[in-house]
């Protein structure tokens, strides 16, 4: 029974709020550019729309190109799945760790490389080959970083680092923390495609990277994708708002009560999230395309050096 | 003797290879019953090697020794020793063989009439022998003798083809180098001989002290290195797998470099047993290196079959790094923790064997059916070859190391063991261990980025070529061998325990230690590393919900937007109307931005050709990218500039061509002896 | 307490990793400002931790020579010289980035196992906060090498400084007045005479390419 609970919340609150995390962002910006800009929940509109449009798919293309939406998208929810959202901590019920996370978000990505591929565009090509160096140059960080808070809670499955940190207080002001923080939002960025690294307003050839590989996708397909890119990136949200800002004395308590206030100090990490990551779109300009590996390079310093005080270095305990 | 005993059957298999290579010689003349005959011995052979492995692993617990020929010639003779150790890789080979054999049926096939196909049969039997001896020898006499057999017959393998220039010069590179490996493994048995008086590699390494058994550590390590193929000991592996014919290259690369890590298993780990922590740190750095470099240079590669040869090299990276683990972790006490990363490195070998296996056979179908081992020419094959290019697909997702596949079994056992190896307080450990994890994750995102160029280039798109457009799918033999070993990846990875309870029982026979507890049965595998329960993982509960998720999403989006309905139209080409194959990203292209990035690996030089007239529009544009080797120039150029110096040196000096003076040096040597006999 | 000094001194190493990615001349000066500013703060923190528990004011008033100097004057001195300039950008490194922010991470931890052979920095257990900033003296000098441009040699020895003074504030946690208005006194000189003769180089060979300075040799 708090299995199901679990999986329905998880799967609900997850699919639910994603795309108003994308409409966030892009009201900051509007604002920040004194627009009024688009309705909060216009992604929901676009969605629906386009579920029901029929596609359009290119002569060239093979099956490859059709399934890819669907496991790119279930690839997505099921990572989803390993994240918890609210205080139903379910051990073990649920098994899956952060190294499968990494591996179940790769499955995702082969399949949309792949099709990029597979419609003998220029454009899906160049996405899919960018695709590859910045997931190859990000990963290493990802790891880092998870390992490093992973070793500190002495589990790699996300539900036990979280019950770990039950009632060990917000460690904001750590060392270990804030590097680990400041890396992981670096790894936002990059993994979803954020402006440092792509920019998901244009469709200049030049600079695209993620929109490139949807290019030839139209109609459910493409709402397929594009649901499932928002829900990886709201998983990544949730990474770092669980290890980072846990609600730590909500943490493994039942109840309907507790249940309802954590989905509502998770959803407010998140707004305050998505408004971070505005911000840091507003900020910066889009790198060129060969200076990602500064940008790689530094976040896979941050994680590094957070591992190095807490575990080499010998940091006051956490 | 009982017929169904272990022992038994892995004579029969011994002989039934045996009888496989005589066949084959005496069909000669009949290539086509040849063929057929002779593979099907092997593959019966293999299944007798089946069943006996499994059954020594299972229900046997003592070795099985088998003495064929004891001669009174002191240090020659022919014995074998079989234990858990020797039956796993002998499980591995044989299944390997089942396959590559049934393969091989409908491979040679396009041989036939062409070249000696007895020839090839004779020589592709007694390989597979000589591997099955090297893993099974009782002594170190003989286990040489093997080795040196498995290196002259894949080498006569190597240069088969041998019209092609470069296949002869890899050949010729290939025995070189490994005939450097089998010198530094001479020299170690010779000193195991000099501290006990015995070539027995079963005995005990009491009366070595510890300054010959670091120098015996280090001659192994390169010995065994170098047919492994680790950086910076590779030079060779690159040129030789894809020089061979496909069936023999899924062999080499699949269980032939397996036997180096047999061999550091059983004569550093067991026979030496594990000295101090740098062995272990040693090992680790090598696995780094070997799996970074190898995966960066696979990703640039554009023949298929040279990608796949680097992607062996990081693979044996990534097994050296659980070597590696559970080296420090045995020097260290650790128990647990080294038996996980032994597990997790003969689980990974085990797993690279399939899916290596089935890539080389996925790649020997493409060259089949195009005569092209390079991607650039190829395209479009998925709609002529659809059960190859699903077979590929399936090989390279466990290559990736992706979930639900049994690659990434492996490496989550890996991770699993750096996780409980990094404690606080060990400092110079606990940051190799962690480099090895960054390595691990950046490995992983390039080897699945290098096989979606292989597959995406070589599968997807329009054809490049007259070949890539003219191909056919291959005989159906060839399928079913290489489906049955994406099948076994796939099975494996969605129900690890079968294969983690046999790897499980070969590290309780090598060490003493068991995990089996810990590694939970039913749905799930599961690990305990720092006693709090929680690192569990279950492919197949994920692979469920993956299918339900689709399951789920079709439903709902048909009920939003009703009934599916696609109009088929031409690829977006930005309105240019003449769409063709060249417009496509080709394989250089593909992997351009990871070139430029690790620009200091390669060091690419460039050249730009362009014909015609017109400066916007040229006739004809070459482009070639030329790669600085590094290991070459650097490392290897000047070796053999001194050595050719100091034979140069010789040749004027020693070697003068009188006879006189050749007449001198053996006097001078039968003087000095018999001073020597007189003095001493 | 000492969690946020272990936190400023991640960050102040942290801010040290940005100049060494940054590549722009405006950059580095921003980066300068922002870890003299977590100095600053850092000695804030101490100056009041001090007042309280012991009655010196000593460290604040360093902290806010800190301010003025280094996160005010000193970079406004910076961007005047750079405006007088034509080069804004660095363009070759003798090094590319990545490697040199690698270098970077290995020179953090060779401090970490150079500083635990010495006995007697706080009794056996290494302080995190000295290795960080020692760690900051070495980039800095990094720093100094895999720039060409004289602005860029001027910035490096800034942070060489600032990783000094971290380096005594964290060890000694307040060193005397007098020592540290030394120092002081030193930098401003150093840096007006730098700047000054960036800007002389400039006017005299048309570059400040350091390169360049081969030429002196005859």
């Amino acid at each position: 029974m708090r299995n199901i609970v679990y999986i329905v919340v998880q799967i609900l609150v997850i699919m639910l709020v994603s795309p108003l995390v994308n409409g966030i962002i892009r009201k900051v910006k509007a604002f920040s550019q004194k627009r009024k800009g688009a309705p909060l929940l216009q992604m929901y509109f676009d969605l629906f729309k386009l579920f029901k449009k029929n596609s359009v798919v290119s002569d060239v293309s093979s099956w490859a190109f059709k399934v890819t939406p669907y496991i790119f998208f279930s690839t997505a929810l099921a990572a989803a799945l390993l994240v918890p959202v609210s205080t139903i901590v379910t051990p073990q019920e649920i098994p899956g760790d952060i190294i499968m996370l990494v591996s179940v978000l790769a499955l995702g990505r082969f399949f949309m490389m792949i099709a990029a591929l597979d419609t003998a565009s220029t454009f899906g090509g160049m996405g899919s080959s960018r695709e590859a160096m910045i997931s190859s140059l990000i990963e290493p960080s990802i790891l880092v970083s998870l390992f490093t808070v992973g070793l500190i809670c002495q589990s790699t499955s996300m539900q036990q680092m979280m019950e770990a940190m039950k009632g060990t207080g917000i460690p904001l002001f750590h060392p270990v923390y804030i590097m680990v923080f400041l890396a992981l939002f670096t790894i936002i960025l990059a993994e979803t495609s954020r402006i440092p690294v792509d920019d998901p307003a244009t469709h200049l050839e030049l600079t695209m990277v993620h929109e490139a590989m949807l290019l030839e996708y139209s109609g459910r397909h493409l709402a397929l994708m594009e649901l499932g890119a928002a829900i990886k990136q709201l998983v990544f949200i949730t990474v770092l708002v669980n290890l980072i800002f846990p609600h730590d004395q909500l943490i493994a308590i039942t109840g309907i009560s507790a249940v309802v206030l954590s989905l509502f100090l998770y959803l407010m990490k998140v707004i305050f999230i998505s408004i971070a990551i505005a911000f840091a779109e507003v900020f910066t300009v889009k790198f060129r395309f060969f200076s990602i590996p500064n940008l790689a390079a530094l976040s896979f310093i941050l994680s590094f050096l957070g591992f190095l005080q807490y575990f080499v270095l010998g940091g006051s305990n956490v | 003797m009982k017929i169904f005993s272990a022992s038994a059957l892995f004579q029969t298999s011994i002989l039934l290879y045996l009888l496989a290579a005589i066949a084959a010689l005496v069909f000669i003349k009949q290539q086509k019953w040849d063929n057929i005959i002779s593979n099907i011995i092997c593959i019966i052979a293999a299944i007798f090697g089946i069943a006996a492995s499994l059954m020594k692993i299972l229900v046997e617990d003592m070795p099985i020794n088998i003495s064929i020929f004891h001669s009174t010639i002191p240090f020659i003779s022919v014995e074998l020793r079989i234990d858990h150790l020797s039956a796993f890789f002998v499980l591995s080979l044989s299944l390997l063989v089942v396959c590559v054999s049934l393969y091989s049926i409908g491979y040679i096939s396009h041989y036939i009439g062409k070249r000696k196909v007895g020839l090839f049969n004779f020589l592709y039997s007694a390989f597979i022998l000589s591997m099955f001896l090297v893993m099974t020898s009782g002594n170190a006499v003989f286990f040489l003798l093997t080795w040196e057999a498995m290196s002259l017959l894949s080498y006569f393998l190597v240069v088969f083809e041998s019209e092609h220039e470069e296949n002869q010069a890899a050949g010729t590179l290939y025995i070189i180098m490994t005939h450097v490996g089998t010198a530094f493994l001479m020299v170690g048995f010779m000193m195991m001989y000099s501290y006990t008086q015995s070539f027995d590699m079963f005995g005990s390494s009491a009366d070595i002290p510890i300054l010959a058994k670091n120098a015996m550590f280090i001659m192994f390590l390169i010995g065994f290195g170098t047919k492994a193929g680790v950086i910076p000991f590779h030079i060779w592996l690159p040129c030789a797998h894809p020089a061979a014919p496909s069936n023999v290259s899924a062999l080499m690369s699949g269980i032939m470099i397996k036997t180096a890590i047999y061999g550091m298993l059983r004569f550093i780990f067991t026979y030496l047993g594990v000295q101090s922590t740098w062995w272990g740190a040693l090992i680790i750095v090598l696995g780094i290196f070997s799996s970074t470099l190898g995966v960066s240079y696979a990703f640039v590669m554009a023949n298929i079959k040279k990608l796949l040869a680097y992607s062996s090299i990081e693979n044996i990276g990534i097994i050296f790094i659980g070597l590696g683990i559970g080296f420090i972790a045995q020097a260290q006490g650790h128990l647990t923790v080294s038996a996980l990363a032994i597990i997790a490195s003969l689980f990974h070998s085990f797993n690279h064997t399939l899916f290596k296996g089935s890539l080389f056979l996925g790649a020997g179908s493409i060259q089949y059916a195009t005569h092209t081992k390079n991607m650039e020419e190829l395209g479009g094959l998925i709609k002529k070859m659809p059960l190859t290019a699903l077979f590929v697909l399936g090989g390279a997702l466990s290559a990736a190391s992706i979930v639900p596949f049994n690659g990434f079994i492996g490496e989550w056992l890996t991770y699993q063991s750096l996780f409980a190896n990094i404690v606080p307080g060990q400092a110079a450990l606990n940051i190799l261990s962690i480099l090895s994890v960054a390595v691990l994750a950046m490995t992983g995102a390039m080897a699945a980025a290098s096989f979606v160029k292989l597959f995406g280039i070589s599968f997807l798109g329009l054809p490049r070529s007259e070949q890539a457009l003219q191909a056919k799918e291959v005989p159906c033999v060839m399928n079913i061998g290489t489906g049955i070993l994406v099948t076994l990846c796939l099975f494996i990875g969605l129900f690890p325990l079968p294969i983690l309870k046999v790897v499980d029982k070969v590290v309780l026979n090598l060490m003493g230690t068991s995990l089996i507890g810990q590694l939970q049965g039913g749905l799930l595998i599961a690990y305990y590393p720092l006693q709090i329960s929680g690192n569990v993982i279950s492919p197949l509960l994920f692979f469920v919900v993956l299918v339900a998720v689709i399951l789920f999403a079709l439903l709902v989006i048909r009920i939003i937007g009703g009934k599916y309905s696609e109009r088929k139209y031409g690829t977006w080409d930005c309105g240019f109307e003449a769409l063709n194959s060249r417009m496509q990203y080709s394989a250089a292209g593909f992997s351009n931005p990871i070139e430029i990035v690790f620009k200091i690996l390669f060091r690419p030089s460039r050249k730009l050709k362009v014909e015609g007239k017109l400066a916007y529009h040229p006739e004809s544009i070459e482009y070639t990218t030329v790669w600085e080797s590094i290991f070459e120039k650097h490392l290897y150029n000047p070796i053999f500039y001194v050595i050719k110096m100091l034979s140069r040196r010789t040749k004027f000096i020693i070697q003068t061509g009188s006879i006189h003076s050749y007449l001198l040096y053996i006097f001078v040597v039968v003087l000095v002896l018999m001073m020597y006999n007189t003095f001493v | 307490m000492s969690n946020y000094f272990d936190a400023l001194s991640v960050l102040i190493l942290f801010s040290s990793f940005i100049l060494m990615a940054n590549k722009r001349i405006k950059s580095y000066i921003k980066t300068f400002r922002i870890q003299s500013l977590l100095i600053a703060l850092a000695a804030g923190i101490m100056g009041i931790k001090g007042s309280f528990e012991e009655g010196r004011i000593d460290i604040l008033v360093v902290c806010l020579l800190i301010v003025v100097l280094k996160v005010i004057f000193i970079p406004n001195l910076l961007n005047k010289t750079y405006a007088n300039i034509e080069y804004k950008v660095e363009k070759d490194f003798i090094l590319n980035i990545p490697i040199l922010i690698l270098m970077c991470c290995a020179l953090v931890v060779f401090t970490y196992f150079s500083l635990s052979t010495i006995d007697g920095i706080n009794a056996g257990i290494i302080n995190t906060q000295v290795v960080n900033s020692v760690s900051v003296i070495l980039i800095g000098l990094l720093f100094m090498i895999s720039r060409k441009k004289a602005i860029g040699q001027i910035v490096g020895f800034l942070v060489i400084e600032n990783g000094l003074y971290i380096t005594a504030l964290f060890s000694t946690h307040g060193m005397p007045f007098i020592v540290d208005v030394g120092i002081f006194i030193d930098v401003i000189t150093a840096v007006m005479i730098l700047g000054f003769m960036v800007f002389r180089i400039n006017e005299k060979f048309e570059s400040i390419d350091i390169d360049k300075l081969n030429n002196l040799r005859g």
